[in-house]
C-alpha cells in the first residue's frame, strides 16, 4: 500500500461544487422519472380496468331491458278453440292454433295500407317470435278473452330493439341495414302512439338460452352453474381439507412427501384446458359418463380447484401455533384429536376463506368445461347433475360467438350477471376474513 | 445544567462537528426520544449507552434522517452539520447521509462481490473519475477497514460469503468509501464473536482520528473501551453526558450509577 | 336407479350401522360406560367406516369401469360381419350403440344397432342392480365384523382412527394421482396419435391442416400435423402479453412496495386483485368485441394492414391479463429482500431509484426472473382469449399485426363441435396438450426451483 492510496480519502469532497450539484440534480431527476414510471405502470393498470368494465357496464347495462310493442289484438273466435272447453282441453286445443296469424291479422288491422305477402311478414317479423308464446300464455291463463279485442304488450324483435336502443345508426343507407324505411316508419307510427316502451326484462334472468336475443336468458346457466359448483365443492373441498390436514400434521417428512408437495404446486400452474383433456379422457372415455353434465364438469373443475384448496388450507392449518397441539396433547388428545377437535375448526376460517375464493375462480373457468361437451346449445334448465346443461361462462362464450348486434349487450349483461357473483364470492371471502381473523 | 456543561467545553475545545438541540423523537404515539442536546466533535468516540428501547439508536438514526424512511415517524428540535440544520428543507438527504456514514448491527453487505460493496456509494456519488481511482478508493478504504490483507486475492467474491467479522468491516469500509465526516454505527459488534469484536473495536479505534463516531452500544465495557465521551440514556431521556472515564468510575446520577452496576437493565 | 341411488343407500347404512353400533356398546356393558376402552360414538364411527368403505369400493369399481365391461360384452355379442371391422369402426360402432341407449332411436334404423342398444340398456342395469346387491353385501360384511368386535376391550378409537389416518394420506396422494392421470391419458392417446402421425412430422413439420377426408377421393386426404406454426403462434402471442405484461407488472411491484404509501397501496391492490379475479372468457370477449376493432382501425389511421383477429390485440389483451399476476409474485419477490439491505443503501446517501435499480432488483431478480417464467407459461397455456380473439388458420409469421392460430385453439377447435372419435384429428388434440403440458411444465419447474433456491438464499 502506499500513502498515495491512503491519502484518496482524505481529500475533502466539496459538496458544494457546482459540478457535485449538477450530478445530485441528475440523481434525483432520474429518482423522480423513475417513480412517475412506477406510477403510471400502477395507473395504467387501473385504466385497463375502468376501461374493461366500463366498456362492458356501458354495452351490457341495455341487454337488461327489452323493447315492447302494444298491439291491439282481436282474439279472433273463429280462429281460437272454443274458450267454454275445459282447461286441459283448452289448452290441448291452443297448442295446435296458428296464433301467428291471429298477430298477423291485428297488424294488419293497425296498419291497413300495408299490403303484399313481402311486407306483411316484415310486419309481423317486427315482433318476437317469442311473441306468440305470450299470446298463448295470456290466452290459456284466461280463455274468457276469446272474442274480445285487448291491448297487449308483445316483445319486439332483437332488430326493432336494437334501433329503439339507438345502437344502429338510423342515417346509413337502406341496404347496409336490417331494418328498413318501411319498418322504420311503423316504428315511429307506433312510438307516436306511445306504444313502444323499454322496460326491464326478467326474462333474461329467468328464462334459459334461445336462438333469438330478445328471448335469452341466464337462468340456465346460473343453474347449470350453481350445479357444477355444488359438485365441485363436494369433492374437492373434503378431499382438499383431508390431504391438507394430512401434509400439514401427519406427514413424514421424507422423499415423497416432497414430491406430494412439489408436485400440487406443479399441478396449480398446468394449464386448465390440460385438466379438461383429462376431464374428457378419462370421466367420458373410461368412466364413460354423459357429456354436457354438470356432474362431469364439476369433477372436472375439482381437479383443477384441488391444489389451489390444498395451498390455502395448508397455509391456514400451519398458521394455528403449535402451542395449541402441545396443550390439546398436554390433555391426553390424540393426534387425531388434536387435529379435528382443535386445529382444524380454529383454522376453518381460512380453509373456508381459501375454499370460496377457488369455487371463485372455478365458476370463471370456462376452457376445461369446452372439452367435455358443456358447449351444448340448451334451452332448458337442468334439473339435476346429470341433465345436459351449460355454465355461465361458457354461455358468455357462446353468445360472444354469435353473429346478431343484440347479442354484443346479452353477453355484456352476462358478464355482468357473472360478475356480480363473483363480486359476491369475493366479498364473502373477504368478511369471512376479517370477521375470524386472528392474530397469534 | 446538562447545557452548562455542554458550552463550557465549546469554549475549550474545537468547533463541534455535529450538534444537538432539543430533540424529541415521536413514533405515532409513543415519544421515544425526550429532548435530547448534545455535541459531537470530530476526532472523538461518542458512545449512547442504555437499557433497550431506551431511544439510543432512534436518536442515531436522526443524526443522518434515516427514520425519514418511517412513515410515522415524527422529528422535533434541531440536528446541525456543520452549523447547517440537516432537517432543512434545503437540505438534502442523499447529500446529507453521504457525509454521515451509517454501521448497522447486523451486517449488511449487498448481494454483490466485495469490490461493488466497496465501489457503490463512490459509484452512486461520482466520487472516482475514472476506474483506477475507483480502484484506489475499494483498496484504500478496504485498508482503512483492516480487510484489504484478507480479500485481496478475492474481491470478486460475493461479500456475503465472508465472515460475520469481515462482513461487518466490509461495511464499514464501504461507508468510508464515500468519504463521509461522522460515522453512526448502531451495536455494530452485537452480532459478532469476542475475536471479530476486538478487531472491530481496534478499527473504530485508529478511525476515530479522522472521523465524528457516534457508536451505540449494549457493553458498557465496550463503550469504556472505544469511545472518550460516553452518553447513557434512560426512557427516552438524556440522563447524563460527560467523558467515558469519568462516567465510568465517578457518574454524577444515580440512574447512571445503577444501570452501570447492573441495577436497571 | 343410478349409481347416486347406491351411493345414498350406502350413506344410509353407514349412519344405521353408527347408531345401532353406539348402543350396542353401552349395552355390552350395561351402560357402564367408563369400562369400555373407547367411548360409544367410537365403537360407532368404526362400524360405519366399515360399513361405508367397502361398499364405496365396490360402487367406485362399477363407476370406473361398468360402461366399458358392458360396452365389451355388447361387441362381443353383435354379428360376425360388424364386429370385424377394425378398431376404429367399433369405437364408432360404439358411441352410436351408447347414443341410441341413452336418447332414444332417432335416426338410427339398423336392426343390429337397435337390437345392440337395448341389450346396452338391459346389461347397464343388470349391472346396476348386481352393484347394488354387491355393495350391499359387502357392507352387510364390514358391519357383522365391526358388531362382533364390540366388547369392552375393543380398542374403537385406534383403530378410527389409523382407518382415518389412512383415508387422510390417501386424499393426499390424490394430487399425484391426479398428476399420473394427466401424463398417462395425454401420453396414451398421443402414442396412438403417433403410430400414424410420425413424431418428427409433429414436432417439425411447418404445415398443420388436420382435415381428414369426408370422401376418399378429397384431396388433403391425409391431413398435415405440423405442430410449428401453432407453436410459433402460441409464443408470438405470449411474448406480445409479457412486452405488455412485464414491464407494466414489474414497474407496478416496484412503485407499490418501494415508493407508493398505504393510502395508494390500499386503491391498488384491490384493483390488480380484480383485474386478476376477470374471468379469462371476459377478457376474451373484451379482446374480440372493442380491442382488435380499436386496433385495425387505428392501423387503418397509419395505412397499416391489421388483420381483424391480430396476435397483436389477442396478445396485449392476454398482457393485460397477466399483469397482475406479475406484479404480486414480483411484490412477493422484492418484499422478500431483507430489509437491512435496502437500509444500507439508502444509508449510504443512494437515491431511491439506485437502491431499487442498483441492490434491490439484482438481489430479486431469481424471485423476478421465476414470476414471468411463472406469467409465460400461463400466457402460453391461456385459451379463451385466444379462442376467442385469435385466428383458426395457421400461420407462420412473427408479424402481430396478422392473425396467428395457437395450441390452445386448436385443441378446442378439434374437440368442440362433431367430432369423429378416435380419428387422428382428435387424437391430435392430445398429442397437442402434451405439448403443451410438457412446455408449461418446464417453465414451471425452472420458476418453482428459482423460487426455492433464491428463498434459501436469504433464510
Amino acid at each position: 500500500m502506499t500513502d498515495n492510496t491512503r491519502n484518496i480519502l482524505d481529500q475533502q469532497v466539496d459538496w458544494h461544487s457546482p459540478k457535485v450539484r449538477a450530478r445530485l440534480r441528475r440523481r434525483h431527476r432520474t429518482d423522480f422519472l423513475f417513480r412517475a414510471i412506477g406510477f403510471s405502470a400502477v395507473a395504467a393498470a387501473g385504466l385497463f380496468l375502468v376501461f374493461l368494465l366500463g366498456n362492458i357496464i356501458k354495452n351490457g347495462a341495455p341487454g337488461f331491458l327489452q323493447t315492447s310493442i302494444e298491439v291491439d289484438v282481436a282474439f279472433d273466435p273463429s280462429l281460437l278453440p272454443d274458450p267454454t272447453l275445459e282447461r286441459a282441453e283448452f289448452a290441448a286445443a291452443m297448442a295446435r292454433v296458428d296464433l301467428q296469424r291471429l298477430l298477423r291479422q291485428s297488424l294488419l288491422d293497425h296498419f291497413p295500407e300495408v299490403s303484399g305477402r313481402a311486407d306483411t311478414i316484415r310486419l309481423t317479423r317486427m315482433l318476437s317470435s317469442g311473441a306468440r308464446a305470450q299470446l298463448r300464455d295470456i290466452l290459456v291463463r284466461n280463455p274468457a278473452v276469446v272474442g274480445t279485442t285487448g291491448k297487449v304488450w308483445l316483445l319486439a324483435s332483437d332488430e326493432v330493439d336494437q334501433v329503439v336502443k339507438g345502437n344502429v345508426d338510423i342515417s346509413l343507407p337502406e341496404q347496409n341495414r336490417k331494418l328498413k324505411n318501411k319498418e322504420l316508419v311503423w316504428l315511429q307510427r307506433f312510438e307516436s302512439e306511445g306504444r313502444v316502451s323499454l322496460s326491464f326484462h326478467s326474462r333474461f334472468i329467468t328464462a334459459g338460452d334461445s336462438r333469438e336475443p330478445e328471448l335469452v336468458g341466464v337462468w340456465g346457466a346460473i343453474v347449470g352453474s350453481g350445479l357444477t359448483l355444488l359438485v365441485t365443492l363436494l369433492t374437492a373441498f373434503p378431499i382438499g381439507v383431508a390431504s391438507a390436514i394430512y401434509l400439514e400434521e401427519f406427514a413424514p417428512k421424507n422423499r415423497f412427501t416432497d414430491i406430494v408437495e412439489v408436485n400440487i404446486n406443479n399441478l396449480a400452474a398446468v394449464p386448465s384446458i390440460v385438466f379438461g383433456l383429462l376431464g374428457l379422457a378419462f370421466f367420458l372415455g373410461v368412466m364413460g359418463m354423459a357429456r354436457s353434465a354438470p356432474i362431469v364438469g364439476g369433477l372436472t373443475l375439482a381437479l383443477l380447484t384441488l391444489p389451489t384448496i390444498i395451498i390455502s388450507a395448508r397455509a391456514a392449518i400451519a398458521a394455528v401455533p403449535p402451542s395449541i397441539r402441545d396443550a390439546a396433547r398436554g390433555l391426553g388428545a390424540s393426534s387425531m384429536q388434536v387435529a379435528f377437535h382443535h386445529v382444524v375448526p380454529l383454522a376453518m376460517p381460512g380453509i373456508l376463506t381459501g375454499t370460496i375464493i377457488g369455487m371463485a375462480r372455478a365458476l370463471g373457468e370456462s376452457a376445461p368445461l369446452l372439452m367435455i361437451g358443456m358447449v351444448a346449445f340448451i334451452v332448458d334448465v337442468p334439473g339435476g347433475v346429470n341433465d345436459p346443461a351449460t355454465v355461465l361462462p361458457v354461455q358468455i362464450f357462446l353468445w360472444a360467438d354469435s353473429p346478431e348486434r343484440a347479442f354484443i349487450e346479452k353477453t355484456s349483461a352476462a358478464i355482468m350477471v357473472l360478475l356480480f357473483f363473483l363480486i359476491a364470492m369475493n366479498g364473502m371471502a373477504i368478511w369471512l376474513r376479517q370477521r375470524f381473523e386472528r392474530k397469534w | 445544567m446538562l447545557n452548562a456543561a455542554i458550552e463550557s467545553e465549546n469554549e475549550a475545545l474545537s468547533p463541534p462537528k455535529m450538534t444537538i438541540r432539543d430533540v424529541h423523537v415521536h413514533y405515532g404515539d409513543i415519544h421515544a426520544v425526550k429532548g435530547v442536546t448534545l455535541d459531537l466533535r470530530p476526532d472523538q468516540v461518542t458512545a449512547l449507552i442504555g437499557p433497550s428501547g431506551c431511544g439510543k439508536s432512534t436518536l442515531l438514526r436522526c443524526m443522518n434522517r434515516m427514520n425519514d424512511t418511517i412513515a410515522d415517524c415524527r422529528v422535533e428540535g434541531q440536528v446541525f452539520l456543520d452549523g447547517q440544520d440537516i432537517y432543512d428543507s434545503q437540505i438534502d438527504v442523499v447529500q446529507l447521509r453521504a457525509r454521515v456514514g451509517m454501521v448497522f448491527q447486523k451486517p449488511n453487505p449487498f448481494p454483490k462481490s466485495i469490490y461493488d460493496n466497496v465501489a457503490y456509494g463512490p459509484r452512486i456519488h461520482g466520487l472516482a473519475t475514472d476506474r483506477d481511482a475507483l480502484d484506489e478508493i475499494v483498496e484504500a478504504s478496504l485498508e482503512k477497514a483492516g480487510l484489504w490483507q484478507e480479500v485481496k486475492d478475492r474481491l470478486d467474491q460475493v461479500g456475503t460469503a465472508l465472515s460475520g467479522g469481515q462482513q461487518q468491516r466490509l461495511c464499514i469500509a464501504r461507508a468510508i468509501a464515500v468519504n463521509p465526516e461522522v460515522i453512526l454505527m448502531d451495536e455494530p459488534c452485537s452480532s459478532l464473536d469476542p475475536i471479530a469484536t476486538a478487531k472491530v473495536e481496534a478499527l473504530i479505534d485508529e478511525l476515530s482520528a479522522r472521523y465524528a463516531i457516534v457508536i451505540v452500544t449494549h457493553s458498557m465495557q465496550q463503550a469504556a473501551r472505544v469511545s472518550q465521551k460516553t452518553v447513557f440514556f434512560h426512557l427516552g431521556e438524556m440522563i447524563e453526558y460527560g467523558d467515558t472515564t469519568q462516567m465510568f468510575t465517578a457518574p454524577r446520577e444515580d440512574r447512571t450509577r445503577d444501570y452501570i452496576t447492573g441495577r436497571i437493565g | 336407479m343410478t349409481n347416486s341411488t347406491i351411493l345414498v343407500v350406502i350413506a344410509l347404512l353407514a349412519v344405521i350401522a353408527f347408531a345401532v353400533v353406539r348402543q350396542k356398546s353401552v349395552a355390552v356393558v350395561s351402560g357402564a360406560t367408563d369400562t369400555l376402552h373407547s367411548l360409544p360414538r367410537y365403537h360407532g364411527y368404526y362400524a360405519s367406516l366399515m360399513v361405508l368403505l367397502p361398499g364405496l369400493a365396490v360402487l367406485a369399481l362399477w363407476a370406473v369401469s361398468g360402461k366399458t365391461i358392458v360396452e365389451n360384452l355388447i361387441l362381443a355379442g353383435l354379428p360376425d360381419a360388424i364386429a370385424d371391422s377394425n378398431a376404429e369402426r367399433l369405437d364408432l360402432l360404439i358411441n352410436r350403440i351408447r347414443l341410441i341407449a341413452e336418447n332414444g332411436t332417432g335416426i338410427e334404423t339398423s336392426e343390429h344397432l337397435l337390437a345392440a342398444a337395448e341389450r346396452f340398456n338391459r346389461l347397464y342395469g343388470m349391472g346396476i342392480v348386481a352393484t347394488l346387491l354387491l355393495s350391499m353385501g359387502a357392507s352387510a360384511a364390514g358391519y357383522l365384523y365391526a358388531a362382533r368386535k364390540v366388547v369392552a376391550e375393543f380398542r374403537a378409537r385406534p383403530r378410527f382412527e389409523k382407518i382415518l389416518h389412512g383415508l387422510l394420506a390417501l386424499s393426499s396422494f390424490l394430487a399425484i394421482a391426479i398428476t399420473i392421470g394427466i401424463v398417462a391419458s395425454l401420453i396414451f392417446e398421443s402414442l396412438r396419435f403417433f403410430q400414424q402421425v410420425p413424431l418428427d412430422e409433429f414436432v417439425f413439420g411447418v404445415k398443420w391442416s388436420p382435415q381428414t377426408a369426408l370422401r376418399i377421393d378429397q384431396i388433403a386426404a391425409e391431413g398435415a400435423f405440423g405442430a410449428v406454426p401453432l407453436f410459433a403462434g402460441t409464443f408470438l402471442i405470449a411474448f406480445i402479453a409479457m412486452i405488455v405484461a412485464g414491464p407494466i407488472g414489474l414497474l407496478a411491484a416496484i412503485y407499490l412496495t418501494q415508493y407508493a404509501g398505504p393510502a395508494t397501496r390500499n386503491v391498488a391492490k384491490p384493483v390488480l386483485e380484480i383485474l386478476a379475479g376477470v374471468p379469462t372468457v371476459v377478457y376474451g370477449f373484451f379482446a374480440a368485441l372493442t380491442v382488435a376493432p380499436l386496433f385495425r382501425d387505428a392501423g387503418i389511421v397509419m395505412g397499416l394492414d391489421v388483420a381483424s383477429e391480430s396476435a397483436l390485440a389477442a396478445g396485449v389483451v392476454m398482457g393485460i391479463m397477466i399483469i397482475p399476476f406479475v406484479s404480486s409474485l414480483s411484490d412477493d419477490a422484492l418484499m422478500a429482500v431483507p430489509d437491512s439491505i435496502k437500509q444500507g443503501s439508502l444509508a449510504l446517501g443512494a437515491t431511491p431509484a439506485e437502491t431499487i435499480v442498483r441492490v434491490l432488483l439484482p438481489a430479486a431478480l431469481p424471485g423476478i426472473a421465476s414470476s414471468f417464467l411463472l406469467a409465460v407459461s400461463r400466457a402460453i397455456g391461456e385459451t379463451m382469449i385466444v379462442v376467442m380473439a385469435a385466428g383458426m388458420r395457421p400461420n407462420l409469421t412473427a408479424n402481430p399485426l396478422e392473425a396467428v392460430t395457437t395450441v390452445t385453439v386448436q385443441i378446442v377447435a378439434l374437440l368442440t363441435g362433431d367430432q369423429e372419435f378416435n380419428s387422428t384429428k382428435t387424437l391430435s388434440a392430445f398429442a397437442l396438450g402434451l405439448a403443451l403440458f410438457v412446455t408449461t411444465l418446464v417453465f414451471n419447474i425452472f420458476a418453482l426451483q428459482l423460487v426455492r433456491r433464491y428463498r434459501q438464499a436469504y433464510d
